[in-house]
């Protein structure tokens, strides 16, 4: 069994006979093949080669061709500031009012801001990789580009102020999510994570995500299905729980937890679903590999006989300890059916 | 807390600012009494906010809206700003780190309950949060982090806070990056789970001369 069929046993909730193993790395690659992080965020090509390296030094089941959450805002007109090795941070944001979304047209995704950059990843690792392991794309889910297009308080008060133009905004987001993702997929992705933080409960009601976003994050998943993608992955961090009976009806396959819900409790809400999760993200920093292994231990246990993929919930830090992530992708061979 | 203050307490958990206002100034009205009343009502609010956060119904929107109902208010009521009766706290999130809703979120929060709050703003090296404690004479500095690159920092606060002299400041870490690490791997006094969390364990010590 390779890592992409792992996945996609997992995904498709199969009895498991190995479980797949993805630590969430997205720039802490450019630091295993020594890039400076600037260089990877913004050349495809380096991203990719300093994935490959990744997947070289972990042998985990996933390659991200995943910048960071600024690529649509920067595309659509938002001034990013850049870092050497850090990610960037939105210094101007592109709406001032939610109403000023009339004017923004969805970008092509061939030729706007470093949208190519992601495409050139996405086609290069499809290209070294194939079918061996998962080749992830990456969009933002409608609140959290909603978020990035405004900035994090004025949407949200937006969303209470302005109602109807706030909705705007989120159907253009969607607009937006499709158009990119659709493009990772014809350039080689098997999947798009939706990425979508600040729709979570920790940020906004429930009821909010169920009366705003649930539609929208079924039209998303569901055009990104259309189009050819293997599962629809939501990736929404904090506490979670209230959103997941909500997931099926949005056509998700595989929900991400992080720390903030175990393992126990999502299964209780989605018997039927593939689980991603959920090692703390920051123990791949500050603790050690025997506490990961437990971690993963624990978690494989819990999760039960069939669509669960081990990993972080979360990015892993850039400062990760190599052998931090290693233990998880061990922990994750030892396991068997 | 005084019946009559019940309206204005559902006013602000609404988050209906403009309403609050309203209320605040026929509360006001009512007697000299009035700006004591209004303060009551702001602490009962937040207070009831701060329980539901207890019960994992926390949300950053309604808090938002609260405390931007609550802030109309406080800025009706003191024009002046001498609402102000806890104690001043520095807060501000450090150098490499630019998400600041968490901090404004904290920060309206604990004005709304009568603390000074002196704000760093976002993206702040640490030695300007120590600079701040130590001319406003703050009782705690409140340092806030989503990415996981500013520990580093912020384990240097309580050394660079003792250097000055200020050793009795308190230095309470919070935000999605630090809430995942002990206060001692941190080298702080507490890592609040939350912006009541936080606020709890500011309310519990006494404090200091400004």
């Amino acid at each position: 069994m390779n890592g992409l069929e792992r996945i996609v046993t997992a995904a498709r909730f199969e009895r498991r006979a190995e479980v797949p193993a993805v630590p969430q790395i997205f720039g802490h690659a450019a630091r295993i093949a020594g890039q400076p992080l600037r260089e990877y965020l913004t050349d495809g090509v380096v991203l990719a080669r300093c994935q490959l390296a990744a997947l070289a030094r972990y042998r985990a089941d996933a390659v991200f061709a995943v910048c960071d959450v600024n690529v649509e805002t920067e595309a659509l007109g938002s001034r990013l500031g850049y870092r050497a090795d850090a990610y960037p941070s939105v210094e101007h944001h592109v709406l001032e009012a939610p109403a000023e979304v009339a004017g923004l047209r969805v970008p092509t995704p061939t030729s706007s801001g470093r949208m190519p950059q992601v495409l050139t990843a996405a086609r290069m690792l499809r290209s070294e990789v194939g079918d061996t392991v998962l080749v992830t794309g990456f969009v933002l889910g409608p609140m959290t580009l909603a978020c990035q297009l405004l900035g994090a308080e004025r949407a949200l008060y937006a969303a209470v102020d302005e109602p109807d133009a706030f909705e705007s905004v989120l159907d253009f987001a969607v607009e937006v999510a499709l158009a990119f993702g659709q493009a990772q997929l014809e350039a080689g992705a098997h999947l798009c994570i939706v990425f979508d933080p600040s729709a979570s409960p920790a940020v906004v009601p429930a009821a909010f995500f169920r009366e705003l976003l649930a539609d929208r994050t079924r039209q998303l998943q569901a055009g990104l299905r259309g189009h050819g993608a293997l599962a629809n992955w939501q990736h929404i961090a904090g506490p979670v729980l209230p959103l997941l009976p909500l997931y099926p009806e949005c056509l998700v396959d595989i929900a991400n937890i992080d720390y903030c819900v175990t393992v126990a409790q999502a299964r209780a809400a989605l018997p039927g679903l593939c689980l991603d999760g959920n090692v703390r993200s920051l123990a791949f920093a500050d603790a050690d590999p025997e506490l990961i292994a437990r971690a993963c231990d624990e978690l494989l246990d819990a999760a039960g006989p069939a669509g669960f993929i081990l990993s972080s919930g979360c990015e892993v830090p850039l400062e990760a300890r190599p052998e931090c992530i290693d233990a998880l992708v061990a922990a994750a061979r030892r396991h068997k059916a | 807390m005084d019946g009559a203050l019940d309206k204005l307490v559902t006013l602000l958990l609404e988050g209906d600012a403009q309403a609050s206002l309203v209320e605040g100034r026929r509360v006001r009205a009512t007697g000299q009494d009035g700006p004591r009343l209004v303060v009551a009502a702001l602490e009962a609010a937040m207070d009831r906010m701060g329980a539901k956060c207890t019960t994992e119904q926390f949300n950053l929107l309604e808090i938002m809206l609260t405390g931007r109902a609550a802030m109309a208010v406080v800025r009706d009521t003191f024009p002046d700003g001498v609402g102000a009766t806890r104690g001043t706290v520095v807060i501000g999130t450090p150098q490499g780190d630019v998400h600041d809703l968490g901090k404004n979120v904290t920060k309206m929060v604990l004005a709304a309950k009568g603390f000074r709050v002196i704000d760093c703003g976002k993206d702040c090296p640490v030695t300007e949060m120590v600079d701040a404690a130590q001319r406003e004479g703050a009782l705690a500095v409140l340092v806030s982090g989503l990415i996981s690159p500013v520990i580093p920092l912020v384990r240097q606060l309580r050394e660079l806070l003792r250097s000055r002299g200020l050793g009795p400041v308190k230095v309470v870490a919070g935000g999605a990056a630090l809430k995942q690490c002990a206060a001692a791997t941190l080298n702080v006094d507490y890592v609040a789970q939350d912006a009541f969390d936080g606020a709890r364990f500011l309310e519990g010590l006494d404090a200091v001369p400004q």
